[in-house]
């Protein structure tokens, strides 16, 4: 294959967006272990900021993983037969709830933080418990889990499946939790990566919801870089970074598992 | 190895050579992708002006990497050269070679109309308006397509589709038409029919043409010469009826449709199977010749002695009464066809062969029928050691 | 009203109207009914009821249902709305263009890297915005990479983080790996042969670009960009973090909630920003025919 200067342009400016991206994570990752940013690296590195982030923010770190995962069980109780449902049923009323059901993505987390501050602000306890927080997680990301397995739903022809159980005698929950949810299980477990992901990097919603109590690990990254000194919110970004890379490098891999497609421009060999 | 060579003596028969269409050669071409994967083996290929040439073979043999040769979507490695009439071409790409395509999927384009599609070429030539309108009518029309011009691509049918993407290929006269797969995506049928439209398309516009297929029926019906390819190296080349009469070598034969496959032996001028002899004389066609040592008298010889293959086709055995039988099998299955009823039968070689009858013939699955040869229509390789590995080689 | 009866599970004739009697192999209306029931419950008690007393809200504020017209009538918010559409639509039309290319670059090439490259671009589809802040203060702000490089060259350091500038290139952050991820998957699908077909009838390169690729694109860089801007919109972290003078709409929605206790103007912005998003996202719809889909965007 001859590749001509269009080609080298086209890849440098995919190098130089690839720069814009990484530099400011790599100089951040840096900054976490520098002893003094502002003398730079000959500072020395250390482990200091990473600890002292801990002592401070240990708490929000932990409640973050802990909503990850009651996020993750309760949408995944409600959102798998959700999309059963939607695909199982597409009509105009399962459409227009699926509508709804995204809406909370659509519309800004700061709108939607305000109504159940509004609704539910009132009641005292529930509004500092860490419960109030999840809420607005499971809304923001049941769209994801029941997109995500509707997806894998609808491309395996689930009625002659279902039908195929059902004349070998299933009854209709052994079918769904014999034949349905281990074939849904590819678009359970890329929903399950993208809300755990989304739960943990959550801002807009929680920054509102929150109180000193239920802090969560983005809303003290957002503490720590208003109040702290650079080195600081660095080393508390770089744990984020280190907390967040395997589930996004997971979720790349079950993106594009077979990497057999073979080159677009390289003849498809006689079909 | 020189392809052009292995086709037998006489083999470019007169009626291939017309006139009016561009003579294209391709010259020591190769073609290895970045990969290293080596696509094309060296080989020579002529394609005279007006003919319609097929290259035939299975997925992956590299039929539609020539076609894109041809084209100039790919460029052969060093030291190859491909020539339009004087012109070489070579290193010249697709924009300028003026040929016209032919996709499996048609690529047509989804925003633009079937008048405009046909119209695409012309526009980017700068094809004056009036001239344009006029030649997008004359085509549309010649495709019995003019009913159609204002549609919108996803409303038409696949058939429709396949004439419009032929009438905008051939809108800008080019000097070859490249068909890859066209009629794959349609149901059987309709690909008959499409066929002989283009056959008759071709022959009217006298326009030379490649046509790339691993359907040997397609090929058949519309080549006037076929190339029979197999993992990169071109195995025959030859007018439909040389292949299908006359295969060089056992991937031909089977490939061709010569389903059925016997080992015999081959003693002093006959073929031996079993109890049965058969003089070489009277086959059909017969190599039995080591195509590699030619030098050696012995084993190049008619009365030389070793293995065999034998192929034939359904019509290459016949049931007949017990006393004139030379072999034996036992029905397993049997297909009603209507015109004729395709009989599956065992215990003649080690697989399964079929073979045609009567419909109206009386006959069981468990029957036992006694068969005989029809010698015409038996293609026989000789099979020498030294012969199959230098074949493998190849 | 149809929603109702789903979640009471009353009304039987309506609802197998819509879930149909019970087939064979088909669960009957009343399993459909029990699947749903959790997800129906959620949405209702915490999104629905919350939405319906938001609007509501409104009304308590100083102008009573007027209250929806300040975004229009106060210069100040009136600003900020202006602002916020001129930053998005930027930010959308940089970031479609970059992507268009790149996405495109990368579906159509194979080399080596190629697969880290589109790794690396799509890291931060779920950096919180305030994490998105940050990075732009590590590449434009007093110690940042461009301020370092700067120095280094012309002994001056250049920083743009807190202005306009910082916003626009924290926006861009965080729109680059959706763009790029929806630009891609409608390159896939786009068929290779359409640009064979055109080369072979003669068209030079851009007249490929112009009369094939960008058409073949054109709906999912339609839907991205709406997703692109109803994020970009919405966003709030970033200018949060960066802490700039420039008042984006949820910065304002934001100041006016907090700090000013002024919930019902805040409920209104934040409804008349909610209806913006939403309206742009279904016009999108409308237009192309085909979702867009916003749980490809992540949260910024």
């Amino acid at each position: 294959m001859r590749r001509g200067w269009p080609f080298y342009a086209q890849l440098g400016l995919t190098v130089l967006l690839c720069l814009f991206i990484v530099v400011p994570i790599v100089m951040s990752a840096l900054a976490g272990v520098t002893v003094n940013v502002f003398k730079g690296l000959s500072s020395g590195l250390t482990l200091r900021w990473i600890f002292e982030v801990w002592d401070l923010y240990a708490q929000s770190i932990l409640l973050s993983l802990w909503l990850a995962v009651a996020c993750l069980v309760v949408t995944t109780l409600a959102g798998v037969p959700l999309a059963y449902v939607l695909v199982r049923r597409p009509n105009r009323l399962t459409r227009m709830f699926e509508e709804i059901l995204t809406l909370p993505v659509a519309i800004p987390g700061l709108a939607l933080a305000l109504a159940l501050l509004i609704t539910y602000g009132g009641f005292g306890s529930f509004r500092s418990s860490w419960v109030f927080i999840l809420i607005g997680h499971v809304l923001f990301t049941m769209p994801f889990m029941v997109r995500s397995v509707a997806a894998v739903m609808s491309a395996m022809d689930m009625k002659t499946l279902e039908e195929g159980a059902a004349s070998l005698g299933a009854g209709f929950w052994h079918r769904f939790l014999h034949v349905i949810m281990p074939n849904a299980m590819p678009g359970i477990l890329a929903g399950a990566l993208m809300v755990v992901t989304l739960s943990i990097g959550e801002f807009n919603l929680t920054w509102m919801l929150h109180t000193p109590l239920t802090k969560t690990l983005p809303v003290g990254l957002a503490d720590s870089y208003a109040s702290m000194r650079l080195e600081i919110g660095s080393a508390y970004t770089l744990i984020f970074f280190v907390l967040i890379m395997p589930l996004l490098i997971a979720m790349q891999m079950l993106a594009n598992p077979g990497k057999k497609r073979r080159a677009a421009l390289q003849p498809a060999e006689d079909e | 190895m020189n392809a052009t060579a292995m086709a037998q003596p006489g083999s470019q028969t007169v009626q291939t050579e017309k006139t009016g269409g561009t003579r294209i050669e391709l010259a020591r071409c190769t073609k290895t992708f970045p990969d290293g994967t080596r696509a094309l083996l060296p080989f020579d290929l002529t394609i005279n002006g007006g003919e319609t040439l097929v290259l035939l073979g299975p997925s992956g043999c590299g039929k539609t990497t020539i076609l894109r040769l041809i084209a100039g979507l790919e460029f052969p490695d060093a030291g190859g050269k491909i020539t339009f009439g004087e012109d070489d071409v070579t290193r010249q790409s697709i924009e300028k070679r003026r040929v016209g395509m032919v996709f499996q999927s048609y690529a047509l384009f989804p925003n633009m109309t079937v008048a405009e599609n046909v119209a695409y070429g012309l526009k980017v030539q700068k094809v004056e308006r009036r001239e344009r309108d006029e030649r997008v009518r004359a085509m549309l029309e010649m495709m019995h397509i003019d009913m159609l011009a204002d549609r919108r691509i996803d409303q038409l049918s696949g058939g429709q589709r396949q004439r419009v993407a032929l009438a905008r290929a051939i809108a800008l006269r080019p000097r070859v038409l490249l068909l890859d797969e066209p009629l794959t995506a349609l149901d059987a049928k309709l690909r008959v029919k499409l066929r002989t439209e283009i056959n008759s398309l071709l022959r009217k516009l006298g326009i030379t043409a490649i046509y790339v297929t691993h359907d040997q029926e397609e090929a058949m019906a519309l080549g006037d010469r076929i190339v029979v390819m197999q993992k990169g190296a071109i195995a025959q080349i030859g007018t439909p009826r040389e292949i299908y009469r006359a295969p060089l070598s056992p991937f031909v034969a089977d490939f061709v449709g010569a389903s059925n496959r016997l080992d015999g032996r081959i003693e002093q001028n006959s073929l031996v199977l079993g109890d049965v002899k058969i003089s070489l004389d009277q086959i059909g066609h017969a190599m039995t010749g080591d195509p590699i040592k030619n030098g050696d008298s012995n084993s190049n010889s008619r009365s030389g002695q070793g293995l065999a293959d034998i192929y034939f086709r359904a019509d290459g055995l016949a049931i007949c009464a017990p006393d004139q039988g030379q072999i034996r099998g036992r029905v397993e299955a049997i297909s009603y066809l209507g015109e004729k009823s395709r009989l599956t039968v065992s215990g003649i070689g080690e697989s399964v062969i079929t073979l045609d009858v009567d419909p109206d013939f009386q006959i069981a699955i468990g029957d036992d029928i006694h068969c005989r040869f029809n010698p015409e229509r038996l293609t026989v390789f000789g099979r020498y050691p030294d012969a199959r590995n230098a074949a493998q080689a190849m | 009203m149809a929603l109702q009866n789903l979640g009471e599970g009353r009304s039987r004739p309506s609802f197998s109207r819509y879930f149909g009697v019970s087939r064979s192999a088909m669960a009957s209306p009343a399993t459909f009914m029990a699947l749903m029931a959790p997800g129906v419950a959620i949405v209702a008690a915490f999104f629905l009821i919350p939405l319906v007393l938001v609007a509501m809200e409104v009304a308590n504020g100083p102008d009573g249902w007027a209250t929806y017209l300040v975004i229009l009538t106060n210069a100040r918010y009136f600003e900020s709305l202006v602002q916020t559409l001129l930053m998005s639509a930027g930010v959308t039309v940089v970031a479609l263009i970059l992507c268009g290319i790149v996405g495109m670059f990368l579906v159509r090439n194979r080399f080596a890297g190629r697969s880290v490259l589109i790794g690396l671009l799509t890291l931060p589809l779920s950096f919180p915005g305030t994490v998105v802040g940050f990075m732009v203060i590590m590449l434009a702000g007093r110690q940042g990479a461009v301020g370092g490089i700067s120095n280094a060259l012309i002994g001056e350091k250049i920083v743009f983080a807190y202005d306009i500038a910082g916003l626009f290139i924290g926006y861009l952050y965080f729109s680059i790996p959706r763009v790029i991820l929806a630009v891609m998957a409608s390159a896939e699908k786009l068929d290779p042969q359409l640009e064979e077909a055109a080369r072979s009838l003669g068209a030079p390169r851009w007249r490929v670009v112009r009369d094939v690729i960008l058409p073949g694109l054109m709906p999912g860089l339609i839907s991205s960009g709406a997703i692109c801007f109803a994020t970009a919109m919405g966003a709030f972290g970033t200018a949060f973090t960066l802490a700039t003078d420039i008042d984006v709409l949820p910065m304002v929605i934001y100041t006016e909630f907090t700090r000013n206790a002024n919930i019902a103007v805040a409920a209104a912005l934040s409804i008349a920003l909610g209806v913006i998003t939403w309206l742009c996202l279904s016009a999108v719809r409308f237009l192309v025919g085909e979702k867009a889909d916003v749980t490809t965007r992540g949260g910024a």
